[in-house]
């Protein structure tokens, strides 16, 4: 998997970042004002522009060999966005996008920390733990953080799925933002991210956030997509480098994804 | 519905809102025309310009843009000055734009287009 890769810092991006999100829409509009329109949804584009500073050699040349390896804006790239969470769904766990473990009770339209009522209730019944997981098609050896709003009655802990690694993380029955971040030493081209629940326990959870960085930004809801774009590539066939000192180097790029190419 | 703020405000200062009529006019030879109406009314147009906003914010945004497929679907919009419901309104543009200069501190300009009904 070519994938577009972190800086020494686990971050992607660097402020400012720029997104925009294109639509196509055919308009015929007449002399009197009246528009008929047609939507073209598979035209879709969304753009980055990404501009890095004080690059270290080894940084830029991450980016350049990934430059080299797609050959400009001939080959797509897995980009995972700086801005977003990675999770699909992220309030709605009913969705194909989420693996329950059979038996695992998930209940919505539960009151959550921000004043809506987005959370939902897990219960795990059985003896043995169960998980709810979502796998994203994106490099395993990354840097990620797992974040999420917990609570409960009964449990003091939830264990946070992030890859191959499960960590447990305590909370109360106040709004708890717990979080797992970190680095896994796999080549895996998938990542899962979730919950675990001790045999019956019942948890109040909320706001599940992946993201390719080492700590938790503000929660984002997703819906259908989340913040992975594995058809991303480059938008220019030229990557100018500008170097102001030893180790030190700049540069400005654009990345496209358009999924109908 | 368009997305509200976290103040329960649409809009932030500096706002623009402009009205759209459509005349026909017609010149003679000696210098005396002709007016018509070219369209039966008023069309209003709003330009949205949002700075300091959070992540939260920002993609509530986002996402309703997505739902309408640019400026391809309507939804109804209250205009921010005199709470007037005017309940075909599309986006200006098929493309949505914002930057990130730092945490919670999204920027992003949009415009509203009231649609003939």
């Amino acid at each position: 998997m070519i994938y577009f890769p972190q800086l020494s810092s686990g971050a992607t991006g660097q402020f400012p970042i720029t997104r925009q999100r294109m639509a196509r829409t055919l308009v015929n509009q007449s002399c009197e004002s009246y528009n008929v329109k047609l939507a073209d949804p598979g035209a879709a584009i969304t753009e980055w522009h990404l501009a890095f500073g004080e690059l270290s050699d080894q940084e830029v040349a991450a980016l350049e060999a990934l430059f080299q390896a797609v050959e400009g804006q001939l080959t797509p790239f897995t980009f995972l966005d700086p801005t977003d969470n990675l999770l699909a769904w992220s309030e709605a766990q009913n969705q194909a996008a989420w693996q329950a473990d059979p038996l695992l009770t998930v209940t919505g339209n539960i009151t959550d920390p921000l004043g809506g009522t987005s959370a939902f209730q897990v219960s795990n019944p059985s003896g043995a733990i169960l998980m709810l997981q979502q796998s994203i098609d994106a490099p395993a050896s990354m840097n990620y953080c797992l974040s999420v709003y917990a609570r409960s009655d009964q449990s003091t802990r939830v264990w946070l799925v992030r890859g191959s690694e499960t960590t447990a993380a305590a909370i109360s029955t106040e709004w708890t933002r717990v979080t797992s971040a970190g680095q896994l030493q796999s080549e895996a081209e998938s990542i899962n991210f979730g919950i675990a629940l001790d045999p019956g326990s019942t948890l109040d959870v909320f706001g599940m956030q992946a993201e390719a960085q080492t700590a938790a930004s503000l929660y984002k809801q997703t819906f259908e997509t989340g913040g992975v774009y594995t058809n991303a590539r480059f938008q220019s066939d030229a990557l100018t480098i500008t170097t102001v000192g030893p180790n030190r180097h700049s540069c400005e790029l654009d990345i496209v994804n358009v999924e109908h190419l | 519905m368009f997305p509200t703020l976290k103040t329960g405000a649409v809009i932030q200062y500096p706002a623009k809102r402009k009205l759209q009529f459509v005349t026909g006019v017609i010149r003679f030879l000696d210098g005396t025309e002709q007016r018509y109406r070219d369209s039966p009314s008023v069309l209003h147009t709003w330009t949205i310009q949002l700075s300091l906003l959070d992540e939260q914010e920002m993609a509530a945004l986002d996402q309703f843009f997505q739902e309408n497929q640019g400026r391809f679907a309507s939804f109804p919009f209250t205009d921010p000055w005199d709470g007037t419901v005017y309940p075909n309104c599309s986006f200006g543009a098929d493309t949505f734009a914002f930057q990130l200069s730092g945490e919670m501190r999204n920027k992003a300009a949009l415009t509203i287009c009231e649609n003939r009904s």
